[in-house]
């Protein structure tokens, strides 16, 4: 029969369906408030690194609340001690809950022992942000970076967490790699649990 | 009947500690709540290989005082839920569902912007929402 199987297309927004709170923002609503964000932060300070380490900050707050929230609603949530566990907590579940997609990749790097780090095609952050020429290396993602140091400082990992620019051939914009530094202390009681 | 309940911070300070009697034993209330923290610390390091899994958040009955019966909740930022009752015969289900309904009532506190981390929670709305928690644990323990 024809018309059998045709997904329903809601011509008018007010036909959609109530949705049941599936906690989901606009992205356009979201670019304008980051752009504010980042614009109020840069009339505040005088150098790139100051603007960036704010940004982390805002980040950390937001990281510290999200663990907690996410950790009541998981459902059959267990408390991660090990560091293996946290970083795909981080890399699936917290980015599915702020991004709607599991990050892109998670690697370890290759010179240190305690160096991983979360790539990303392009930042859902950074979508319609584009860095001016003079201000160097500054990557917005600094927002996320912060959001990964909240959620792994306040889950008893710490870290240092910053996001850089990777650039790969055949593709126009650069990659974003968020680098994540563990401290000694977490290495030394992962090496302890074995 | 529910006698107190006590927020514990990741550093062992405490963030909201709240008695439901009428009698003026807030200090000896404290005083178990105190205790209860070496408890929940030597359950957390030294996991008993067949005793519950170590990152489990409901820790069960921590001890059994005189009258009194503790039980300990420890979420993922270890921040530790204390609960003190008086009633002999609580289902573990019951205490189960208090502390959902309590880290439910304590996230909605932390996301607050106004609030920072590690200083006591200083909400009206929390205070209500936890009074409003003891009275329905009151209510479906007696029935």
């Amino acid at each position: 029969m024809i018309g059998v199987g045709k997904i329903k297309q809601y011509s008018n927004v007010l036909d959609k369906p109530l949705s049941k709170g599936k906690q989901e923002v606009s992205l356009s609503a979201f670019s304008f408030l980051f752009s504010e964000l980042v614009q109020y932060n840069q009339t505040q300070v005088d150098n790139i690194a100051e603007l960036e380490r704010r940004l982390e900050d805002a980040g950390y707050s937001v990281g510290a609340r999200v663990l907690e929230l996410l950790c009541h609603r998981e459902k059959g949530n267990r408390r991660e001690t090990r560091l293996l566990g946290i970083l795909s907590f981080v890399h699936s579940t917290v980015w599915k809950v702020l991004f709607g997609k599991v990050a892109d990749s998670l690697e370890k790097g290759t010179e240190h022992e305690d160096e991983y780090m979360i790539s990303e095609k392009e930042l859902l952050v950074n979508r319609f942000i584009s860095i001016p020429k003079d201000m160097g290396t500054f990557n917005c993602g600094a927002f996320v970076a912060g959001i990964v140091r909240g959620v792994l400082d306040s889950a008893g990992f710490p870290a240092v967490v910053t996001a850089h620019f990777v650039p790969v051939e055949g593709q126009q914009r650069p990659r974003t790699t968020i680098l994540i530094k563990f401290a000694e202390e977490v290495l030394r009681r992962e090496a302890r649990l074995g | 009947m529910i006698v107190c309940v006590a927020v514990v911070g990741h550093q062992n300070n405490p963030l909201y500690i709240q008695s439901f009697t009428e009698a003026d034993d807030a200090l000896k209330l404290h005083h178990i709540v105190h205790c209860s923290l070496d408890v929940i610390d030597e359950r957390v390091n030294n996991p008993k290989k067949s005793g519950p899994l170590l990152n489990e958040t409901f820790l069960g009955l921590l001890y059994p005082t005189e009258n009194y019966k503790v039980y300990g909740y420890l979420t993922n930022t270890k921040v530790k839920f204390i609960l003190v009752t008086t009633d002999l015969d609580v289902k573990d289900a019951d205490v189960r569902n208090f502390f959902r309904r309590f880290h439910a009532a304590y996230g909605d506190a932390v996301s607050n912007p106004f609030h920072v981390p590690g200083k006591k929670i200083t909400s009206r709305t929390f205070a209500e929402s936890v009074s409003t928690i003891v009275k329905a644990f009151g209510l479906s323990s007696a029935g």
